[in-house]
């Protein structure tokens, strides 16, 4: 798991837990906000649990609660391996 | 009247505990946004106290429509003089502590600064319990200052220890929790709650990993996509099929009540009314009434199910080639049911550009009101045949075909219109809680829809009945329905004539088309008013069998299903657009452009067959 590479969520496949370092610069100020509020900090760890073809949302397990988010916003959201597992 | 004010966040299952509360049937569903304005009622045995049942919001500090509707109402309540306001109830998904925690520290901060008792409510213990979790609402309690109570929504379990404690009073939380709250930082209540439910909150995510096995068949590329077009094919084989039987009864019901009726009353006047108006124009309606009640049942299971967001997902892909998003979806399968519910839950839809769209979209999907009318159709212009073996019925096919026309002709539409400048704001992404997966309780199911079903009769009955009336005097009058050709409304039909020759319609088509601009539904109760006024013979018959025998043509038929699934004629829901679009303009083109290009499609399809 540790061995692959990410830069974003939306790079994540089935499975891999990654940990979120930031955010886009050019990503909305209130969308950050709430993906905040969601789970989707700095620090964060964030486990894709569904990662449908032909660019469907993928599903993110964080916290307590999975959300769907679509390939523009997980683009958005910076992140590497999660390698403390 | 002392007020208890119910906040939570989306899916939390306030609408639930407000029935509960209160003895009334709000409508709840296992979907994020269901509830999109506040509802309120006295309590059950208080009635000097009233439950409000605000919309779910996932923070203070609002995105979306539905949000700004919750956040801004509940400021609004928040600015009454100290004690009017009994305590407020944030509710709390237990299985989801974290998430419900952040906007509860928000809530606890508003009720702190503004003087008002404040309470968490933890809801869903009856999924933690089966799964031998808990949460520590006890130590939560201490840690927060201020009464945390676990409850059951759904079983009713805990739900009277909220009043009790409402009732004893409830003190306010003394303390900061944090001197930086003051600044309302998102990051810190996130921090917090995420703390805190570590500490007092359930462990393990087993739950999730029950869903997850779920969600990888319903959502994975070959499993997902099937399983997603076979359930749209059983829910409209089922609107036909399932509803045939109980159609069957409910004509044969009214066909013995006419029969035992008509008999009673002397010949004249009156006889002619109750037979042509009441039988005829309102009887006709309500032979469709099974085919809502079915329709609203299987949505009633998608919802409940968890599965309606799943499905949101998968559309999401196909909806962006039309300018929409995956959330255009529930508030377009909501149409099907009624368009007004759909323009209320396009709420959810935080992109203003999508949402505009997807009002486009809305009042082109195949509502129930246009069921009555395309059953008519169907059962007068296609055989009752089957096809491959008798496993599909051609009616039910016919059924799906008109359905799915009005699908793509909404997805065509706002595809031209996604492409030049329509809505206003910003382009917000998608972003969708997946609720857990739930199996609906039948009983629950069954109210829903028997409580939609009685709705629309409510809704459209009365509009129907004076349209029939209003029909049957102009058609009566003023030679006794001897001849409705020589009546008043001849002479208006005649008039309007020429305008729908070039379909192959009569008159008497023309006179129910312009009448159901009010409702589409009307077109059934008027022309079985005016099939009745015309038809000499004392016995009730089925107005698909006088269409038929009228001698109206196949391509009549087809430029009659055109104009119905494109023309914008309901009333409700342009008084609807105007309400949610803040002006005329929306609904007024959507009148206009839809009637011309209904007209000319129909013409198309007249000349076509």
């Amino acid at each position: 798991m540790s061995q692959i590479k990410c830069a974003n969520l939306w790079q994540m496949k089935r499975g891999i837990q990654i940990v979120i370092d930031g955010f886009d610069p050019s990503l909305n100020a209130s969308v950050k906000s709430r993906l905040e509020e969601l789970g989707f900090h700095q620090g964060a760890r964030v486990l894709c649990t569904q990662a449908p073809r032909l660019g469907a949302p993928k599903l993110y397990k964080v916290g307590n609660a999975v959300y769907s988010l679509e390939k523009t916003i997980a683009e958005s959201v910076i992140a590497h391996p999660d390698t403390s597992e | 009247m002392k007020q208890l004010l119910l906040v939570g966040s989306p899916n939390s299952g306030k609408s639930m505990l407000f029935n509960r509360l209160t003895g009334m049937n709000q409508r709840v569903a296992n979907f994020p946004g269901i509830t999109v304005d506040t509802a309120m009622g006295p309590a059950v045995g208080r009635s000097d106290l009233l439950v409000v049942d605000f919309p779910g919001a996932y923070s203070l500090t609002p995105l979306s429509g539905e949000e700004h509707v919750a956040v801004d109402a509940f400021y609004k309540m928040l600015d009454v003089p100290v004690g009017q306001i009994e305590a407020v109830v944030c509710v709390v998904d237990a299985t989801r502590l974290e998430k419900g925690l952040v906007f509860a520290l928000q809530v606890r901060e508003a009720c702190r600064r503004t003087g008002h008792p404040v309470m968490i409510v933890t809801n869903m213990h009856d999924v933690l319990e089966r799964h031998h979790q808990s949460v520590d609402a006890r130590g939560l309690s201490q840690r927060l200052d201020m009464p945390v109570i676990p409850i059951s929504a759904k079983s009713g379990t805990g739900v009277d220890h909220i009043i009790q404690c409402s009732e004893l009073g409830v003190d306010l939380p003394k303390s900061d929790l944090r001197k930086d709250l003051i600044a309302f930082d998102s990051s810190v209540f996130r921090n917090l709650a995420e703390s805190l439910s570590n500490e007092f909150g359930p462990k393990g995510d087993y739950l999730l990993l029950v869903h997850n096995r779920a969600d990888h068949f319903f959502l994975s590329t070959l499993t997902g996509g099937l399983s997603f077009l076979l359930i749209m094919f059983l829910l409209f084989q089922a609107i036909f099929s399932w509803a045939a039987p109980l159609m069957e009864g409910v004509e044969s019901l009214i066909g013995l009540t006419a029969q035992s009726v008509l008999p009673l009353l002397p010949s004249g006047m009156l006889h002619d009314f109750v037979k042509d108006a009441l039988f005829g124009g309102l009887g006709a309606f309500l032979v469709f009434v099974p085919q809502i009640f079915i329709l609203t049942l299987i949505v009633g299971f998608m919802e409940d199910s968890g599965y309606l967001a799943r499905a949101a997902v998968i559309c999401h892909r196909p909806l962006r080639a039309f300018g929409l998003t995956g959330k255009s979806f529930v508030p377009m399968l909501s149409g099907v049911a009624c368009a007004i519910p759909g323009i209320y839950a396009a709420r959810t839809i935080e992109s203003a550009r999508r949402r505009w769209l997807t009002y486009f979209a809305i009042p082109l999907m195949p509502c129930s009101a246009r069921l009555p009318v395309y059953g008519l159709l169907i059962v007068a212009f296609i055989p009752n045949e089957s096809v491959l073996g008798g496993v599909l019925g051609l009616q039910g096919l016919a059924m799906l075909a008109i359905y799915l026309f009005g699908i793509f002709m909404a997805l065509l539409v706002v595809s031209i219109l996604s492409r030049v400048k329509v809505g206003k704001g910003s382009d917000l992404p998608f972003v969708l809680e997946m609720p857990p997966y739930r199996l609906p309780g039948a009983k629950t199911l069954a109210q829903l829809a028997w409580s939609r079903s009685g709705d629309f009769v409510k809704r459209a009955g009365p509009v129907i009945f004076w349209v029939s009336v209003v029909v049957w005097v102009l058609g009566y009058f003023p030679n006794q329905g001897t001849d409705l050709g020589e009546s008043w409304l001849g002479a208006i039909g005649k008039f309007i004539a020429p305008i729908f020759e070039p379909i192959g319609l009569d008159w008497k088509y023309g006179v129910a088309i312009i009448a159901s601009f009010l409702a589409r539904e009307v077109f059934v109760g008027t022309l079985g008013t005016l099939y009745g006024i015309e038809g000499a013979e004392e016995e009730f018959t089925s107005l698909a069998q006088q269409i038929q025998d009228s001698g109206i043509s196949f391509a009549s038929g087809m430029a009659l299903f055109v104009f119905f699934a494109i023309a914008a004629q309901c009333v409700s829901t342009l008084a609807t657009l105007r309400r949610e679009s803040g002006g005329w303009a929306l609904p007024m083109s959507l009148l206009v452009g839809y009637s011309v290009l209904a007209y000319s499609l129909a013409f198309v399809a007249f000349r076509m067959f």
